[in-house]
């Protein structure tokens, strides 16, 4: 489904990884671990194609880009003056799928707040409708930066079954330095 | 195959939300052009505004006017986080023909505004409105496509302020030029027939001009934006 092969990355003189070499097949949950700076967001960034590879390929899974690959990250921002619905409405619109907007919304537990702008949503909030997105498409490959951070423990349980579901659909990589995030994943890359 | 152009309404439509909720283009844009305006009408009071100067003049205001706010479209996406958020879904060229579509309407908006005020408060008469419309919408298509793509191409810069400058001045100049030319012409009156055929032939450049930047501009910006 995605193969990565010899991927590198360097600021100026400094490698931030180098020699990245991995393979995920359907059911595969990769869990991407380092310390803080580690380059954990800028591989996943350069695997999405988001930062341009010093060196090596990343190979996504086939078909749009837009709808085979769901993405959610710490540094991504939602719109602050956009409400969940017209969040889910616009990405329904530009990826031309179903928007799925009251069905996702529901199950990431955003219900009550479908028509609150984003800005006025809690950190924990937005994470969920961060989610909500990534998973609009139904994609092959989901990519979670921290997908943890800023979630309570009901949001906690939300994300170990959108995982689960990806594992049955695709594959997932997860970056993250919360070791109790290791419970999400079967193969695992430190980064150091 | 999503259509193109149900991507770029989806673009037009989110800009347009989001202006309307935040009101920075439009309030920063009035509020100069309100400040301009009342600054021109206090220095010249009494007095009649030569008309050569007073197309050079409202031009001037109609530049600063778009430059001070067209920018931020594509800079603020970057600096508040959410340019990844539209490049996972998006193409560029949805994003491109969408921000330029609301820029253009935006700058159109704020250039008649503008105008109003200008010709209100200075008495200076419009001899061709025809002209005059022409030359604003020329000049709205032109000023958006170029601050589209210098927006795009300095966004993720450190030095975004230093660079967009030093980009966007060759882009503006020619702009400008046959903008003042083409307003002097629609401000009349005019004396001689070859004065106003070089306005009209001014107002005609200016369309193409405009027409021109966003053709180039779709080339580039794809290039911007993903790199």
């Amino acid at each position: 489904m995605i193969a990565v092969e010899s991927l590198g990355k360097r600021f100026g003189d400094r490698w931030i990884f180098r020699g990245i070499s991995f393979e995920l097949g359907r059911g595969d949950r990769l869990i991407v671990l380092g310390k803080n700076g580690a380059g954990k967001s800028t591989l996943l960034k350069t695997i999405l194609g988001l930062a341009e590879p010093t060196e090596g390929t990343a190979r996504l899974p086939e078909g749009d880009p837009r709808n085979s690959v769901g993405y959610s990250s710490m540094d991504m921002t939602v719109y602050p003056f956009l409400t969940p619905r017209e969040h889910l409405d616009m990405a329904g619109q530009l990826r031309g799928c179903a928007p799925r907007t009251d069905e996702l919304l529901g199950r990431v537990g955003l219900a009550e707040a479908t028509d609150r702008l984003s800005g006025q949503l809690s950190t924990g909030m937005r994470a969920r409708l961060k989610l909500a997105l990534a998973m609009q498409a139904e994609p092959s490959l989901l990519v979670l930066d921290e997908p943890g951070a800023g979630l309570d423990e009901q949001g906690r349980r939300v994300l170990d079954l959108i995982v689960e579901e990806q594992a049955r659909r695709g594959c997932a990589i997860v970056a993250t330095n919360d070791p109790g995030e290791r419970r999400l994943g079967n193969l695992e890359l430190d980064l150091g | 195959m999503n259509s193109i152009w149900a991507e770029i309404g989806a673009v037009v439509r989110k800009e347009a939300l989001t202006e309307m909720r935040a009101r920075n283009g439009i309030a920063t844009s009035a509020l100069f052009a309100l400040v301009t305006v009342v600054a021109i009408a206090l220095a010249t009071f009494n007095r009649t505004i030569d008309k050569d100067m007073a197309s050079g003049l409202l031009w001037v205001a109609i530049l600063f006017a778009a430059v001070i706010t067209l920018p931020r479209v594509m800079v603020t996406e970057e600096e508040q986080g959410t340019a990844d958020l539209l490049r996972m879904l998006a193409r560029p060229e949805a994003v491109y023909w969408g921000k330029c579509i609301f820029n253009g309407c935006q700058i159109m908006a704020a250039s008649f505004i503008l105008s109003f005020l200008f010709f209100g408060f200075t008495h200076v008469g419009l001899e061709s409105p025809g002209l005059f419309a022409l030359s604003v919408f020329g000049g709205s298509m032109g000023l958006a496509g170029s601050a589209t793509m210098c927006g795009a191409l300095v966004a993720r810069a450190a030095n975004r302020a230093m660079l967009a400058g030093a980009i966007a001045v060759p882009l503006l100049l020619p702009l400008v030029a046959l903008g003042v030319s083409g307003m002097r012409v629609a401000i009349g009156p005019i004396e001689a027939d070859f004065v106003y055929d070089a306005g009209v032939r001014a107002v005609i450049g200016l369309d193409c001009y405009g027409i021109a930047t966003l053709a180039i501009g779709v080339l580039i910006f794809p290039f911007a934006w993903k790199s």
